[in-house]
């Protein structure tokens, strides 16, 4: 009997509806301390005095953790990529989000947590936020980081993809369209939030239950901020409740890793949900302006794209996701001719990460939009354009890749015998095979030959 | 008054961290009764990773589904996961598994030559049974086989192995590069109801073909298509965290505040799955996880163009979104300037940076925009050639 | 304080003003209710209190003294689940699983007022329409409440260990080897 393509249950199935399964929360250890942090209450500005002495001396107050406690403060979820670390763990004299984390206290229950937190003292010199990623280079804006507003990809401040002649298309086409799409930032909000439980072994080892959906990657960082080798930690976890690329964070678990080796007893940090929304990562927001060079019979000659991805108050995954969402700037369609540069703004919103669909949600939505524009702008039938241009096989990608299995016409086909949407014979016959014949048109015949006529001129 | 009105998307989605190097590693054993362990590292987070693999394994050893137990459990017995992200648990931990479950196969093979005296090469699993190809009668059960390596020859019956698609490093100048594992593909049509006094969408149905490849399991599949639909409503039509971006005003705390789909919003579902195999995926599988979410929001914003006769570019298309853009069809009616038709102008960085978005390359726009309309007075100095590919601020050259 | 929770009496120490879902979890050692949001907000803290579903995060330790507590914990006779369990399993109403202790509690006391005639999906919209998951889509949760409501069982061993056939309500297109 053949398992793959039959449909088991889930293989935790019953776990799951009995309530047996042990979700990180669900772990509980003796002597075990709560975990309650203090986040900065402003948007951007200097901390110029930080005093935690009457929570420490709270009764039931095991240890309080500021920025002087981490091996390493600043550790960059990508510096092992080559993207320079910025953020520090705990605030140290400035803060650039409201939500940022300043200080976390470990105590017998959440509420004693909650009381000496809010027992620490702490003052700011406020600056004005920049909010605005459209205002980057602007001179008159404040400046998120000493640097300046937008990330560093060497050797530009963007990334790009250069194929193709655009000038040519530009030129060659009846009609350009243009449009601007701005998707907002929105929360992961699985049903669990972070949480993490750091237990200090005898043998001074670590052990960490955490909700992170990489734990090798959640490991590594939290080895980094406490100055170890992977010796040391054991990380416990692989059963989560829900994710949505949220919880690659590891917002939680350097916090509560450093608390238990500071009080020597074993802590538990799960967020609040007011933390979800507020302090932690979001999925970001972005601004895509699009302008493509059409021809009246429905192709696509050109697209020059310019995005710019608000990264939030650090730079976190973001030159990553905003390089991605640029090798996806095509979308599902073969574009022989393109120009994209994609920018990473810093902002003093909170520090925005990976969602489902990390980079690319965006520009679908963008490319997709655009798409139904161009086909209402031509009075072809928007199935119709994109099953012409769609990708097929032996096409070259953006970045050069030949696609071997593409499926553009295959899915659209399927979604309009659904739709009981009636096309054309030759669009209802299309296979995403070669291309040849009228789907081959001039500009289309050698996509690399055009690409390094380009690159070479 | 209500209008109903249809939408198309089409995406596509890579599978594997963007620009590769991501890889992931299993190592499985055989207990002497011939059932089989599993370490590995991806982490299940509900999408149902630790049934897909364990179907992937049973078919790649040849063992029954319920003989194998998988543990994802601690990174002291399981070996390295990047993670689960990137759409890389079916296809990149999905081939660990699948490549360990073909090396402990073989090291299954060559205890059971030595038993059966026969060429390993000449051997199938099949059920739970090593059997001689073409002779099924002649055959061991894996339980036999792994008692014999156990107990009559002291070892074990193990195998490990791991999988990547090696880094890519982009060229800087033209970006080539081979950036991802495989391609998945997706179409959504989406239908909804427009209410013009109320501005309130309401997606009555969508209809979304995925080719993932191959179904490890078609329900799980499902699954994706539903709960994706569910977060791609709530992308296009609820979901914000700042409701008055770039400003922070009105953050919500709670799900009072920040509107996810609810079981009210769910529409009627047309899932259809197609299977277009990836040489390099397990079985032929690509990836659905992330895409999921990804096809509904443009689908339903053209449903809503369709619907209502206004488009809808900055998501998620809340009622306040639509009735603005329902009041202000005229003044944010696209503009012509000779074979440019130019959507958008007043959200356009050259309408709201003060110094025209100096600095940026520009999406190239005609001449008449350039010079001069773009938002302020402080209009900048030196406005880039658009198709000047050399200009870029703080380079080192 | 006495509490029942499960049909048994249980002696906490928590104070009056407490939440239930504390008391759970926390000193009964009953961890199917979530603290999903302990705002009200989410409904995976959901218990039955003398059969109605309720919010264990809102609600203070005295404001149940006296009354029956159900968890899934508490669902079922001896390890048999129940429809509204075998359907959930069977049907794939979870996929993370958090919210499911919850669902299945609304569920539960839905189909229990309906004396087995089966439950419309208004009336599933309107009693757990509070209730969020963040992956099913909510279909396949529909569905198990559907069936679980028409009394439908299932052979759970079986579905364990083999499956069932694919193709029930997907199309699946084979598109290999068009080149």
């Amino acid at each position: 009997m053949k398992a793959v393509g039959a449909r088991f249950p889930r293989y935790d199935g019953l776990l799951h509806v009995t309530g047996r399964t042990r979700y990180v929360d669900d772990f509980k250890v003796p002597g075990m301390l709560w975990c309650r942090t203090l986040r900065s209450s402003i948007d951007s500005g200097r901390i110029t005095r930080l005093d935690t002495s009457r929570a420490e001396a709270l009764d039931g107050v095991y240890a309080v953790l500021t920025h002087e406690d981490p091996d390493r403060n600043v550790v960059g979820h990508l510096e092992d990529l080559g993207v320079p670390p910025d953020m520090p763990l705990l605030a140290e004299d400035e803060v650039r989000h409201k939500g940022q984390l300043i200080a976390a206290v470990a105590a017998e229950s959440e509420e004693r947590a909650q009381q000496a937190v809010d027992m620490i003292e702490v003052d700011y010199e406020e600056r004005q936020p920049f909010l605005d990623i459209r205002k980057a280079f602007d001179p008159d804006q404040p400046q998120v980081t000493p640097d300046g507003n937008v990330y560093f990809y060497d050797p530009y401040d963007h990334c790009r993809v250069r194929k193709g002649d655009v000038d040519w298309a530009f030129e060659q086409a009846d009609v350009i369209v243009k449009g601007c799409y701005r998707p907002q930032a929105i929360e992961q909000a699985p049903i669990e939030t972070q949480a993490a439980l750091a237990i200090p072994e005898a043998d001074g080892k670590m052990t960490v239950h955490s909700t992170t959906q990489a734990m090798y990657f959640s490991m590594g960082i939290v080895a980094k901020f406490l100055g170890v080798s992977l010796n040391q930690i054991k990380f416990v976890g692989g059963t989560v409740g829900g994710g949505f690329g949220g919880k690659v964070d590891t917002a939680v678990e350097p916090i509560a890793a450093l608390l238990a080796r500071k009080a020597r007893r074993p802590v538990k940090y799960r967020s609040t949900r007011e933390e979800e929304f507020l302090a932690l990562w979001t999925r970001a927001p972005w601004h895509i302006e699009i302008a493509d060079a059409v021809s009246r019979d429905g192709w696509i000659l050109g697209r020059r794209t310019l995005t710019l991805h608000d990264a939030g108050a650090y730079t976190g995954f973001s030159a990553y996701g905003a390089m991605k969402h640029l090798h996806h700037s095509a979308g599902a369609y073969t574009i022989p001719n393109v120009f994209m540069n994609s920018y990473v703004v810093y902002t003093n919103h909170v520090p925005t990460s990976a969602m489902r669909g990390f980079g690319v949600t965006s520009v679908s939505f963008a490319v997709e939009t655009h798409m139904n524009r161009i086909a209402g702008e031509l009075g072809i039938s928007p199935w119709e354009l994109r099953l012409k241009n769609g990708n097929r096989i032996g096409d070259l990608t953006p970045t050069r890749v030949k696609l071997e299995d593409p499926s553009t016409v295959p899915t659209i086909l399927a979604c309009a015998d659904a739709a009981g949407v009636e096309l054309p014979s030759e669009y209802a016959q299309m296979t995403p095979g070669e291309r040849s014949g009228e789907l081959l048109p001039e500009h289309l015949e050698d996509q690399l030959g055009k690409a390094d006529a380009w690159r070479n001129r | 008054m209500r209008h109903r009105g249809r939408g198309l998307a089409a995406i596509e989605y890579p599978t594997g961290m963007n620009l590769g190097g991501d890889p992931s590693q299993a190592w499985i054993k055989i207990k002497p009764d011939g059932r089989v362990d599993v370490f590995a590292g991806t982490v299940d987070i509900g999408q149902g990773s630790r049934t897909v693999h364990t179907q992937i394994v049973a078919d790649a050893l040849g063992v029954p589904y319920d003989w194998v137990t998988m543990d994802v459990s601690n990174t002291d017995s399981s070996p390295l996961c990047t993670g689960t992200f990137a759409s890389r648990g079916t296809f990149i931990g999905g081939n660990a598994v699948r490549v360990a479950a073909e090396k402990t196969r073989e090291a299954l093979l060559a205890i059971a030559a030595q038993e059966m005296e026969v060429d390993p090469n000449d051997l199938e699993v099949v059920d739970g049974e090593v059997r001689v190809k073409g002779t099924p009668t002649q055959k061991l059960g894996v339980d036999e086989v792994a008692g014999a390596a156990t107990y009559a020859y002291g070892t074990i019956v193990t195998g490990s192995g791991g999988w990547m698609k090696p880094a890519s490093e982009p060229d800087p100048e033209t970006g080539e590069c081979d950036p991802h594992a495989a391609i998945s593909y997706a179409a959504c049509v989406a239908e909804v109801e427009v209410d013009d006094e109320t501005g309130e969408v309401v997606v009555t149905k969508l209809i979304q073909a995925y080719d993932v490849g191959k179904a490890i399991n078609p329900t799980m599949v499902e699954g994706q298509i539903e709960g994706g639909g569910a977060m791609g409503i709530g992308l296009g039509l609820l979901e914000q965290a700042y409701p008055y971006y770039p400003t922070l005003e009105h953050r919500g705390d709670r799900f009072g505040h920040y509107l996810m789909p609810a079981l009210k919003d769910t529409p009627e579902y047309v899932n259809l799955i197609i299977e277009n195999p990836s040489a390099d995926g397990p079985f032929g599988a690509k990836a659905i996880g992330e895409m999921a979410n990804n096809a509904q929001p443009p689908a339903i914003g053209a449903a809503i163009h369709d619907a209502v006769g206004v488009w809808i570019t900055e998501m998620p298309a809340t009622p306040e979104r639509v009735l603005r853009a329902l009041d202000e069809r005229e003044q944010r009616a696209p503009r012509r300037d000779g074979k440019w038709l130019i959507f958008d102008d007043d959200i356009s960085i050259t309408a709201v940076s003060s110094n025209g978005g100096d600095g940026f390359i520009h999406v190239s726009l005609p001449a008449a925009d350039v010079s001069g309309s773009g938002g302020g007075g402080a209009a900048g100095p030196r406005r880039p050639d658009p198709g000047d590919p050399g200009v870029a601020r703080g380079s080192p050259a | 304080m006495r509490l029942m929770v499960n049909g048994a009496e249980q002696e906490v120490d928590s104070g009056p003003l407490a939440s239930l879902l504390h008391v759970l979890r926390e000193e009964l050692d009953i961890t199917s209710p979530k603290a999903g949001c302990q705002q009200g907000g989410c409904g995976a803290c959901t218990v039955l209190v003398d059969g109605k579903p309720q919010r264990s995060c809102l609600t203070p330790l005295a404001s149940v003294e006296g009354a029956m507590i159900t968890t899934v914990e508490g669902l079922g006779d001896a390890g048999e689940l129940t429809a509204v369990q075998q359907a959930f399993y069977a049907k794939y109403g979870a996929q993370c699983g958090y919210c499911t202790s919850g669902m299945m509690l609304a569920a539960t006391a839905l189909i229990d007022a309906t004396n087995g005639d089966g439950v419309t999906r208004q009336e599933i919209e309107e009693v757990m329409g509070g209730h969020l998951c963040r992956c099913t889509g909510y279909v396949k949760i529909i569905e198990a409440v559907e069936a679980a409501s028409r009394g439908e069982t299932f052979d759970l061993e079986e579905l364990r260990r083999a499956g069932t056939a694919g193709g029930e309500e997907t199309m699946i297109l084979d598109t290999g080897g068009q080149s």
